[in-house]
């Protein structure tokens, strides 16, 4: 992370409300009505959750920085507000971001390195030739104006960790939900501090089960969620009463001190039970095949 | 920097990229040609590109031209328009060094770092920076230029702002990672403006390696040229002492003819790192065990002082302060800042009335195309060669 959120292109450029965002992909579909009836694809949380096990894929060769699969992982979202999907191949897209994210995180991975990894995993969808990404990457640079710093959720919450006293499980569990918040729409909604709140209390009030969630089955983290979400709400509405554990408590506590905007978080935290229950849907092979009719369809009517 | 003769631009690589997905593999991209949803970013791009006027080309170097431009608006309001190289850096992506500079600009909003007023493409898919117009050259000039007379309050005007500058960068977890007197601007109305992100980073997250490759060789601090990995904004402050050295002396203080000699004279002039004033250095990869019987103490007050005269004890003082051998021992910018020689007579010049020469625009085209971590023509010795391994955790 470098340079100052407040005063970041990220919160000035890049920070929509729902409604905006709303109204701008409405104005994508608009634009192509036929592209969308002839290329239907899944809710945009399922098609995340695809790019993000696919970027994964990519990543796990290099030993790439989960930062940057972060950042990688923005760049698509932020990417896909001024393009709509069905006009781009998904794929190169996926590649370039993940190749300019590793050199902004300072972990750059050489050109021809990366397209060789991306050739191996999706050979029908990459082109050998690298100057493609080269013409992705300018593309993904001037769609977002030049405008690449990312401050993520991350850094927060290890700042927090000893403020707020929390153990390794419980920084675990709220390093995967700041992971899962990716493939969400919450990253162009709110700021990095709001995230990282509202991942801390997912982890500490809810604890669904220590298990961690990414990728694997969320479906208890939904359920517990549903379940501490209403004792916490209680918690915050109702002072007096027998009241939650001290833990969570204090937790209450500190969050009534800091300036959050707790609105904020609980709209987060409502975000995140959706994805999990949306996640119960997922299926990589009809994401794959739909995007791969799209892909295909679109380079024969070249 | 002059013309490079290797990179002739190459019409096949520039019609290739006109012709974008066009033609060619079945599996090519449509993203330079999907129609009617681009338009509204098109648009976009085009008003910022519309808003300015390329006049006359300032410099010429490997990786960028810059043209001098104004507002189309205003004729009288110019601007600097770095247009970075698409033969030399497309064609295997973005470099590093045009992706440093737009990522720290487009952030970094303060009086003394150069502004990035806009950034757009232009049709043959170059990426154009419109920077601020610094038509008085740099420090470098002043200091060389022997008709030009400046004194201890010029001088301490000068550090002023670039330690504000370098203050800021570390405030917000930049590291420059190559001041020189030659990548600091001045602007007209006298103002110094840090230039040139090329080698810039953002503070690596803790135990995670940097490249030591970076920082030209005589504004080089000694944990880089002993190759540590890990490093603060203690580089830059040393970077900011050879500068404030060289201000003094009018030439540069420490100008190794390689990295070992550099090494040599950084011994000789302040003292031969030990164990005893730096624990820790001799872990350093590169370090360099010295000579037992050739040991040289540390510097004390009294040599700065002797060496640079005009500094004052006070100015000796900072100068012995920001060029500590021990980084951990080093001042922060913030400290310099702090020090009591700003309050110290003369007061600081005011900026306007600064001393000036002419022929800075020409100075400024090649400052702004020259890469990072180069020294001038002669001295090829540059720093730059950020290899990938490096960089790696």
């Amino acid at each position: 992370m470098a340079a100052n959120y407040w005063a970041s292109t990220q919160r000035r450029h890049w920070l929509f409300t729902r409604e905006r965002l709303a109204e701008i992909r409405e104005g994508l579909k608009e634009k192509d009505k036929v592209a969308h009836s002839q290329f239907p694809l899944p809710d945009q949380r399922l098609l995340n959750i695809y790019f993000s096990q696919q970027l994964g894929r990519l990543g796990k060769r290099m030993s790439t920085r989960q930062q940057a699969l972060a950042t990688a992982q923005v760049y698509i979202k932020r990417y896909y507000t001024k393009n709509e999907i069905r006009s781009t191949n998904p794929y190169l897209v996926l590649t370039t971001a993940f190749y300019l994210a590793c050199k902004m995180e300072e972990c750059p991975q050489h050109i021809r390195f990366v397209v060789g990894e991306a050739r191996g995993l999706w050979p029908e969808f990459i082109a050998p030739d690298v100057s493609k990404i080269g013409e992705c990457e300018f593309s993904l640079i001037s769609e977002m104006h030049s405008q690449l710093i990312v401050h993520h959720p991350y850094r927060t919450l290890s700042d927090l960790q000893p403020e707020l006293a929390l153990t390794s499980d419980e920084v675990a569990l709220a390093w995967s939900v700041i992971n899962d918040h990716y493939l969400t729409d919450l990253p162009l909604l709110y700021p990095p501090h709001v995230i990282a709140v509202m991942a801390i209390i997912v982890a500490v009030v809810f604890k669904p089960s220590s298990q961690t969630s990414s990728y694997g089955h969320p479906a208890p983290i939904a359920g517990a969620m549903r379940e501490g979400g209403m004792n916490f709400l209680a918690a915050l509405s109702d002072k007096g009463g027998t009241g939650p554990p001290e833990r969570i408590q204090k937790l209450i506590a500190w969050l009534a001190e800091s300036e959050v905007d707790i609105k904020a978080v609980i709209e987060c935290t409502q975000e995140l039970v959706s994805l999990y229950e949306v996640w119960e849907q997922y299926s990589e092979k009809n994401c794959k095949e739909l995007l791969g009719r799209m892909v295909k369809s679109k380079s024969l009517e070249k | 920097m002059a013309f490079s003769p290797l990179v002739a631009p190459s019409p096949s690589a520039t019609a290739l990229l006109k012709k974008g997905s066009a033609t060619g593999q079945e599996n090519e991209s449509q993203l330079r040609h999907s129609s009617s949803d681009r338009e509204i970013t098109e648009q976009l791009n085009d008003e910022v590109r519309h808003k300015y006027i390329k006049a006359k080309k300032l410099g010429e170097g490997t990786y960028a031209v810059v043209f001098l431009g104004h507002l189309r608006a205003d004729p009288s309001s110019f601007v600097a328009i770095k247009k970075i190289k698409v033969n030399a850096e497309y064609k295997d992506g973005l470099s590093m060094d045009a992706i440093r500079e737009v990522k720290y600009l487009q952030e970094l909003s303060h009086p003394n770092i150069i502004a990035l007023h806009d950034v757009f493409s232009s049709k043959d898919q170059n990426l154009n920076l419109v920077l601020e117009y610094l038509p008085r050259g740099d420090l470098e000039m002043l200091i060389k230029d022997s008709n030009i007379h400046y004194g201890v309050a010029d001088i301490k005007a000068w550090m002023g702002m670039l330690l504000r500058g370098v203050w800021f960068c570390h405030k917000n977890f930049v590291l420059h990672r190559d001041i020189k007197p030659n990548n600091l601007l001045i602007a007209s109305d006298g103002e110094v403006k840090l230039a040139d992100f090329g080698l810039a980073r953002s503070f690596a997250d803790p135990y995670l390696n940097m490249t030591h490759q970076v920082i030209t060789r005589w504004y080089r601090p000694p944990e880089l040229l002993y190759g540590a990995r890990q490093y603060s904004g203690a580089v830059d402050i040393w970077s900011v002492a050879m500068v404030f050295a060289e201000l003094l002396l009018r030439v540069p203080f420490v100008a190794g003819n390689s990295d070992l000699d550099q090494i040599a004279r950084i011994c000789e002039a302040f003292g031969t790192p030990t164990e005893d004033n730096w624990p820790g250095v001799s872990k350093l990869p590169n370090y360099i065990p010295a000579d037992a019987n050739h040991l040289i103490p540390g510097q004390s007050r009294d040599f700065f002082l002797r060496q640079f005269p005009t500094a004052g004890a006070v100015g000796a003082d900072l100068l012995m302060s920001m060029c500590t051998l021990d980084p951990r021992k080093r001042s922060t910018a913030y400290q310099a800042l702090r020090h009591s020689w700003w309050a110290t007579e003369p007061r600081p010049t005011n900026k306007e009335d600064l001393p000036r020469k002419s022929g800075g625009t020409k100075k400024m085209g090649d400052d702004l195309t020259r890469r990072g971590g180069e020294l001038d023509d002669q001295f090829k010795h540059a720093a730059r060669q950020l290899d990938f391994s490096a960089m790696k955790a």
